[in-house]
């Protein structure tokens, strides 16, 4: 039965994958990769990895993806994106890359196959509960932490200096009077 | 192949399936119970009445996007203290400091922006006395 | 909780029915409630014709839906339009999923209960955003847009606000935190938390005062503005279920769940979840609307600076 759920999972994943390549919408492609992202949350639930499938669900679907949709709705560009998607889609922008892909492709799913019988017990899953997660951030792994609220610091300044409002210089020119009110 | 630890999830994917059925059997009921009707403005935009003028596809304040980029990074923040609260007993004093530094450096991001008015919704507001002492030294 | 048997097939199904048929029938007598009791509050009757107290109105009031027009607008983006609203009903009927009732009664135990909940109420967002932008119109643009900016403010602490009380139990399964209250409610300890997630909670389900996205003074209806029928019951009824399941969670979290002396368990989860309830329709009643500015800066500069430092005292408290 769970082998049953794993496929499934698996497939929901693979072909909301595929969808979000071939929307021309950009609305309708991030729904599509907010399904692939939850399927991918299911998996990492399956294979007992819970906190990474919480995580999965609240930082990639809950919040970046909050945060794609906010840009592609921002950058509104209506019929004018949709085109543009369609030019993209022309084989000769793409065929470059995807058979490079699909070279990388066979080579995973080669070794996969061919390799999967020596190192399967490599790749049993084996469970971590989400205090283990926590015990190993909060000691062994005590600098990456501190780096990572450094680097969260550097994103929220940054942030803010590429999306501020225009200030400063804007009000101290002769002309701004009224920007305050945006 | 999975043995210990991941629990019994059927009931959870039954709990599901039972809401989409019901979800389902609302949308479909109340496409086929529900009246048509075709009327001149039936097509419209509502906009209480006034004649709709260009499309809704609109580009809107960068402020949304500020927000949407500072809740990314304060959500990624929430997700390590999640990690320390639910391992605080473990992690002991070393995690408590780390974790103190780790809010405090947040802290300080945070005032940082409130200082340069990120978090003044539409930017910083003045007063009419600073907004007036700023016409006063333009107009000179 | 390893030690409690296996609840059989069938004990398990009829929780699932249950549970899901009273979320759904509670949220539907609660347009009935909400109504009756802001005319208490207000000097008048409320709905009263329908039925004995007017409690039929919730029956009326649903067949009335049913035979309304479908309507979907042509200049609409009509897959995304018809998703949006399901998206709430599903994401807060999942919640109830995690939600301990009483002992026996829940749909399922998960370790990660606390954060299954989180991570369905932040699937919750794309309900406004998608239903402003699918919609085609300056009205549901702009609400859905404000909606999105505030649920995502507030979303932010909602999390940090509940650390203190699993840093007091020491796990994230809602049931565990129930059994960890025996000894008191977390209420007193983590009175801090209790409020910001309380705030979080109204303004998650975008009730009044935290309504701004709807404000039919500037917005006529915000997000909803072209839903009709049906699909806008959905959103209607998603709002009355998130009211339940933030009730239900501050129950389990803060106030002991399904605990207390003398009543049947679940005799006492149901009064404190009422209790709550009526007090968010209370709030409707007694509170005016803020500004949006101010209501964003209260988020930012208040509640999130709040539920850190109640963290870190938590910690430093619990550490010493």
């Amino acid at each position: 039965m769970e082998l049953f759920y794993f496929y499934l999972a698996g497939t929901v994943a693979i072909l909301a994958t595929a969808m979000v390549i071939t929307r021309l919408n950009a609305v309708h492609a991030l729904l599509y990769l907010i399904v692939s992202l939850l399927a991918v949350a299911c998996l990492f639930f399956q294979l007992g990895a819970p906190f990474a499938a919480a995580l999965e669900v609240i930082v990639y679907a809950g919040a970046i993806m909050v945060l794609m949709v906010f840009v592609i709705m921002m950058l509104n560009q209506g019929d004018a994106a949709v085109q543009q998607e369609s030019a993209w889609l022309n084989p000769k922008l793409w065929a470059g890359p995807g058979i490079l892909c699909g070279i990388l492709l066979l080579q995973l799913a080669l070794v996969v196959l061919l390799g999967g019988g020596g190192s399967s017990e490599g790749f049993a899953p084996k469970a971590v509960p989400t205090k283990e997660v926590g015990i190993a951030l909060f000691g062994p792994y005590l600098i990456a932490v501190e780096l990572a609220s450094m680097v969260l610091l550097a994103g929220l300044v940054g942030a803010f200096h590429l999306a501020r409002p225009a200030t400063r210089k804007h009000t101290d020119s002769a002309t701004g009077k009224e920007r305050n009110n945006g | 192949m999975v043995d210990v630890v991941v629990p019994e999830l059927w009931p959870l994917i039954a709990y599901f399936l039972a809401v989409l059925g019901l979800v389902v059997l609302m949308l479909t009921l109340s496409h086929f119970l529900g009246q048509r009707r075709r009327d001149r403005a039936t097509d419209e935009p509502y906009e209480s009445g006034i004649v709709s003028v260009g499309s809704a596809r609109l580009r809107f304040s960068i402020g949304f996007y500020l927000v949407a980029i500072l809740f990314v990074i304060f959500d990624l923040e929430a997700i390590y203290l999640f990690a320390w609260a639910i391992s605080f007993r473990e992690a002991g004093m070393l995690g408590f400091i780390e974790a103190s530094i780790f809010i405090g450096v947040l802290l300080v991001g945070l005032i940082y922006l409130w200082r340069l008015g990120a978090l003044d919704w539409g930017g910083k507001q003045k007063s009419l006395e600073q907004r007036e002492s700023v016409n006063a030294n333009n107009g000179k | 909780m390893e030690a409690v048997t296996e609840p059989s097939v069938l004990a398990t199904l009829l929780n699932i029915g249950g549970i899901l048929l009273a979320a759904v029938i509670f949220a539907a007598l609660l347009t009935w409630g909400e109504r009756r009791l802001l005319g208490f509050w207000q000097d008048r009757p409320g709905p009263n014709r329908v039925g004995p107290f007017g409690l039929l109105q919730v029956v009326a009031d649903m067949i009335k839906l049913f035979f309304k027009e479908d309507f979907v607008p042509k200049f609409a983006d009509i897959p995304v339009f018809i998703l949006a609203p399901t998206i709430v009903m599903i994401a807060m009927l999942m919640g109830f999923a995690v939600l301990p009732i009483a002992p026996g009664i829940g749909v399922i135990d998960l370790n990660i209960g606390l954060l299954f909940f989180l991570a369905m109420s932040s699937m919750a967002v794309y309900s406004v955003i998608l239903g402003g932008y699918a919609s085609n119109n300056k009205y549901a643009l702009l609400g859905g847009l404000r909606a999105a900016a505030q649920t995502v403010s507030y979303e932010v602490f909602m999390g940090i606000s509940l650390m203190g009380v699993v840093m007091m139990a020491g796990t994230f399964n809602l049931r565990e935190i129930v059994l960890a209250q025996e000894g008191g409610w977390y209420i007193v300890p983590q009175f801090f938390g209790f409020l910001v997630f309380l705030v979080a909670g109204i303004a998650e389900s975008h009730r009044l005062p935290f309504d701004l996205p709807e404000a039919e003074h500037e917005l006529t209806a915000g997000f909803h503005t072209e839903y009709s029928g049906m699909k806008f019951g959905m959103f209607f009824v998603g709002e009355y279920l998130s009211v339940i399941l933030i009730s239900g969670l501050i129950t389990t979290l803060f106030l002991g769940g399904w605990l207390g002396p003398w009543l049947p368990p679940l005799a006492w989860f149901l009064i404190k979840t009422f209790v709550l309830v009526v007090f968010f329709v209370l709030l409707r009643a007694a509170i005016p609307r803020p500004r949006y500015d101010q209501l964003m800066d209260f988020g930012w500069k208040v509640m999130l600076p709040v539920s850190l430092i109640n963290l870190l005292a938590t910690a430093a408290i619990l550490i010493s």
